[in-house]
């Protein structure tokens, strides 16, 4: 198919006529920042300097459903992608418009039109931020159940768009489980509903079909999600076990008890050893990292009487996020060790994994960190609290009292807030969240995590447990001098290639709930194998013209192939689908 | 059929698992201008070979679960029916992680026979909503698959193995959630064999609850038994199954018992509501609880429970009622469930007529409502004939639907376009169990 080439100012007045200039911009500064997420890997070649590859060529602003109808028909017309843009902070490169186009802000659609008491459900627009959304759901005595660690920087839309989890999710489920219905403009220029009960309509679930499609079906515009009374009380516990596999066992039973605690985590050993150290120095890590402290100025806090709600605090909180800990760990707590030996162990991965290993079961002694918490309606959560405690102690675990708890409920956000001055001193993080059921939890666990550690510094929690599995959250952090960035890169893509091809060979699924974007594009072929026919099939129902978000998700069999994406598919190498940014460099 | 179809299906699953089908209407003209052929495959991998051979021949694929009702299908071209009746394995039990991979033609109720000795169940599902094979209970949607306790019975399924038109078989890979694309899955849920034929599909099961209770109430009023339930389930309750039966519905299924008289003591709209919970001893306990004290804040009593138990026994263990089945069944949402029953109760006495309910299948999404429709004192069967009787049915579906409610077949029309090109790019030449959902 052809496409012919767009001129930028043609199409910025196209645009201007449909929004008017304020809402419509092809400046220079708008396009750098368009031009990618959170995705750690852009992050690398931000941070060397790097113009950026893939721009938009135009942004948008719409206020409302018939304004995005009018700016998909008009790039039906002409012949460009459209890039659906929430908050940006995904970290697949979902928002990179590989083949430029219009970008479309959803941030200027952020009502909460209604909320049903009756029904517990809202209808809220997609581009409402987190933060926001929860802020007006408690006010008037709700909660959507929804805290990712990106709250603040997220939108609603993005959440569908991505299958998001909240930190709460073992309770309120994940984004998906959580949508009744949605207003959706479709690749065909269309606004379809998606409302009506499930279970009383025949044929395909289209929002499931929709949700974690991450815009290459179309923009969801506004959503219904059901919602739950604000919960009267929280509990919150610490304990401890023997070992990872102790540890999993636990959790198991109380969720196949049929108990729903809001939160559960468990650190393996080296997340727990990191955990002990800050925990310990509390106060001297204060003293110690001033920077981090300002950046917390900027990041609201939960404190034990708002719940899961951020409040502003004063005085900033302790460090306590896993990059913090991490930097701090390998900064004072090892014999003082200082920010070139923080990244010489990074820079021998292989070494500090088995290191750390042996060192965390004999500084630690106790094992493994398990994190609980319960929250809900008074009467029935304590029940809940008392079967669950009962359980973990049935298990072998024991109990460490509230501080745990509530120690990770107050820092529960601060890690977002941290990726940054790991950057800075020349190393990078990242995280990989995969899942299966609990037959091969452990294995899939020592899969990723051997495969990780080839290359750099892993450590894990699980969380996100349901009855039939759970989600194992990997934090890897290693060295990559900002002076050579294809070396950085490789070993960056050396990481996710060799995590995500371990997890699919022993049954896992290469996302929880980060998505897939341009980063995992590669592994969909082997995520869903021919079941691939069925969201190529569903795509050319719902943007039979591929103007959707074109390039992510796999879905192009030519972008499957390449094993990371952005870096073989440059505008220039692809085929000239969406020649437009070739027409305006 | 071309004898090269004929001798290349006997050639796949064998002479003994190819037969004709004869016309039941007794035209045998018309069954000699068409074949109509069962076939039925041992392995998905035959499933596979029966479909790439009919896509070959372009001759329709219908998939047979384990009724052997007579073909609806019109008899104006040659058509292949494949019955899951062989596909009749367990291919898992993964007793860690509480999931089932079973072949979709065996039912519901053997699956429970095979996990109850485990201690295992598929979940709070009365017995008629788990008759079925597995794979029509799921490519089939009917509102009434749904409980309190374990929800939407298609939402236990995590992974579908399924014969695409072309011949491939997709296997959805099976992970508690997955953040992965769209949930692929859930085109084949429901589509009655339009997008895949489903050869098995992996389960969520359940361990047995420690202990069950159940109890019954009396109740003002619909309005009143429908709030305590919502009351009830926003203090978090789960329970296990829930009924409402109106005045007349209790009369019908508890004769001759003290409840009839309690409820119409209660009002003259008194209604009977009777709840089970189960599940770790103190969190049933607790559930049963919260009933308790949600219906009497809306003015109800509790009552006692051998009309629960006996509700329980009918539902679960075969216990036969008095009560013939019902007329028909509404979905409605929990703002639209009083509206919709009041309205068909007045439409049916407005048309001389009268109708009853009862109203279960809780969850967050609504209930469904059961109707009798009577003529004269005469419960009307869901399939009456007599003109004035299906008008008076329809009358009462009419108004449920006016009301708000939903019949079970609905669709989301609007949304009919994008579902014919999903077809159409799958199945390119209609294949698929043609004429089974609109085309
Ligand atoms: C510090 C940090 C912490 C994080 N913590 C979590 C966490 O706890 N849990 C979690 O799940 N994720 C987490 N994430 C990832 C990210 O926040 C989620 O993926 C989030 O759902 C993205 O929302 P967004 O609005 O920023 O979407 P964007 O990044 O703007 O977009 C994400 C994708 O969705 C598409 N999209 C966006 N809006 C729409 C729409 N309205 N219609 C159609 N498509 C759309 C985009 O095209 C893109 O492909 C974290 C990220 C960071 C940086």
């Amino acid at each position: 198919m052809a496409m012919p080439v767009v001129d930028a100012d043609l199409l910025a007045k196209e645009l201007y006529s449909l929004l008017g200039p304020k809402r419509v911009s092809i400046g220079d500064t708008d396009r750098d920042t368009y031009a990618r997420d959170m995705w750690p890997r852009m992050l690398l070649a931000r941070r060397a300097g790097q113009p950026e590859k893939h721009r938009p060529t135009a942004i948008v602003w719409p206020e409302d459903v018939s304004e995005v109808v009018a700016i998909v028909k008009l790039a039906l017309r002409l012949r460009v992608p459209i890039i659906p843009y929430g908050g940006g902070s995904g970290v697949c490169g979902g928002v990179v418009p590989l083949y430029g186009g219009i970008t479309i802000d959803t941030k200027r659609m952020q009502a909460l039109r209604s909320v049903h008491n009756d029904e517990l459900i809202c209808d809220v627009e997609a581009g409402l931020g987190g933060e926001r959304f929860e802020r007006e759901l408690a006010r008037r005595g709700f909660t959507f159940g929804h805290f990712p660690s990106s709250i603040y920087c997220s939108t609603v839309g993005g959440w569908l768009a991505t299958r998001a989890a909240g930190q709460l999710s073992t309770k309120y489920g994940k984004v998906e489980d959580r949508v009744a219905g949605l207003t959706v403009v479709t690749g065909r220029g269309e606004v379809i509903e998606t409302d009506g009960p499930n279970r009383a309509l025949r044929g395909p679930n289209w929002t499931q079909l929709i949700v974690g499609s991450e815009g290459t079906l179309g923009i969801i515009t506004s959503a219904r999600l059901r919602v739950a009374p604000a919960p009267q009380i929280t509990i919150y516990r610490g304990y401890e076990v023997d070992n990872v596999n102790d540890g999993i066992a636990a959790i198991r039973r109380v969720l196949q008890r049929g108990l729903r605690p809001a939160v559960i985590r468990l650190y393996d050993e080296l997340d727990t050893l990191i955990n002990s150290f800050s925990h310990k120095t509390e106060d001297d890590n204060v003293r110690e990292d001033q920077r981090v402290h300002e950046l917390h100025r900027h990041a609201p806090q939960p404190t034990r009487a708002t719940g899961a709600l951020p409040t502003w605090p004063t005085p900033p909180p302790a460090p306590d996020g896993v990059l913090d800990r991490l930097r701090l760990f390998a900064k004072n707590r090892v014999g003082n060790l200082r920010k070139d030996a923080m990244l010489s162990g990074l820079g021998h991965a292989a070494t500090f994994n088995r290191l750390a290993d042996a060192v965390s079961s004999k500084v630690t002694k106790r094992g493994c960190r398990l994190i609980i918490g319960l929250e809900g309606s008074r009467i029935r959560t304590e029940v809940e609290a008392a079967l669950t405690f009962a359980e973990l102690e049935a298990a072998g675990a024991r109990d460490m009292g509230e501080q745990p708890g509530l120690s990770w409920l107050s820092h529960r956000y601060a890690v977002s807030y941290r990726m940054s001055p790991m950057f800075r001193d020349g190393a990078f993080v990242d995280t990989m969240e995969v899942a299966s059921r609990w037959d091969n939890l452990p294995e899939l666990y020592q899969a990723v995590r051997t495969a990780i550690s080839r290359h750099a510094v892993v450590m894990a929690h699980f969380s996100h447990a349901y009855a039939d599995g759970c989600s194992i959250y990997f934090t890897f952090a290693a060295t990559a001098p900002a002076d050579n960035l294809p070396a950085a890169e490789r070993l960056y893509d050396a990481i996710w290639q060799d995590g995500l091809a371990a997890a699919t060979r022993v049954g896992g699924t290469i996302s929880h709930h980060h998505g897939v974007g341009l980063l995992k594009a590669a592994h969909m072929a082997n995520e869903h194998r021919e079941a691939m026919a069925i969201y190529r099939a569903t795509k050319a129902s719902l943007d039979p013209a591929g103007i959707m978000n074109p390039g992510k998700m796999g879905l192009e069999a030519h972008i499957a192939d390449a094993s990371i994406p952005v870096r073989s598919q440059t505008p220039t190498d692809a085929p000239a689908r969406f020649p437009l940014d070739e027409a305006k460099p | 059929m071309s004898e090269k179809l004929y001798a290349q299906l006997i050639a796949t699953v064998g002479a003994d698992f190819v037969s004709p089908i004869a016309d039941t209407s007794g035209n045998f003209a018309a069954a000699l201008a068409s074949d109509f052929y069962r076939v039925v495959p041992r392995t998905p991998a035959e499933v596979a070979e029966v479909m790439t051979l009919c896509a070959r021949h372009r001759v329709p694929v219908h998939p047979e679960g384990s009724g052997r009702r007579p073909s609806p299908h019109s008899r104006d071209r040659d058509r292949v029916f494949v019955s899951t009746r062989r596909l009749d394995q367990i291919v898992q039990l993964d007793e860690t992680s509480l999931l089932v991979h079973a072949q979709a033609g065996v039912t519901g109720t053997r699956l429970q026979e095979i996990l109850a000795p485990r201690h295992l169940t598929l979940g709070d599902y009365p017995p008629a909503v788990l008759a079925p094979s597995l794979g029509g209970i799921i490519a089939v949607r009917t509102p009434g698959k749904s409980s309190a306790r374990h929800g939407f019975f298609e939402d236990a399924v995590v992974g579908v193995s399924a014969v695409l038109a072309d011949g491939r078989t997709v296997h959805t890979r099976v992970a508690p959630r997955r953040a992965t694309g769209p949930d692929l899955l859930r085109a084949l849920c429901g589509s009655e064999g339009t997008i895949g034929f489903i050869t098995s599909a992996v389960v969520r099961i359940h361990r047995q609850p420690e202990a069950r209770f159940a109890s019954a109430y009396v109740v003002p009023s619909i309005e009143a038994a429908i709030a305590a339930v919502y009351l009830a389930l926003r203090e978090e309750a789960a329970p296990s199954g829930i009924r409402i039966y109106d005045l007349a519905e209790t009369a019908a299924h508890f004769r001759g018992m003290p409840i009839v008289d309690q409820v119409a003591g209660k009002s003259k709209n008194g209604a009977l509501m009777v709840v089970g919970t189960a599940g770790p001893t103190d969190l049933a306990a607790c559930d049963r609880d919260l009933v308790a004290s949600a219906v009497s804040a809306e003015g109800g009593e509790t009552a006692d429970d051998d009309a629960a138990t006996l509700w329980w026994r009918r539902l679960h263990h075969g216990e036969s009622t008095p009560a013939a089945p019902p007329t028909f069944q509404a979905m409605a949402t929990p703002r639209k469930l009083a509206a919709t029953y009041h309205a068909v109760l007045n439409a049916a006495s407005a048309a001389g007529g009268a109708a009853r309910a009862h109203i279960s299948r809780f969850d967050a999404d609504g209930a469904v409502a059961f109707f009798s429709v009577e003529r004269e004192g005469k419960p009307l069967p869901a399939d009456a004939t007599a003109p004035h009787d299906v008008a008076l049915i329809e009358l009462c579906k009419r108004a449920a639907t006016d009301a708000g409610g939903w019949l079970p077949g609905s669709r989301a029309a609007r949304l009919d376009p994008y579902f014919a090109a999903l077809r159409a790019n799958l199945d390119p030449l209609g294949i698929m169990n043609p004429g089974a959902l609109p085309e």
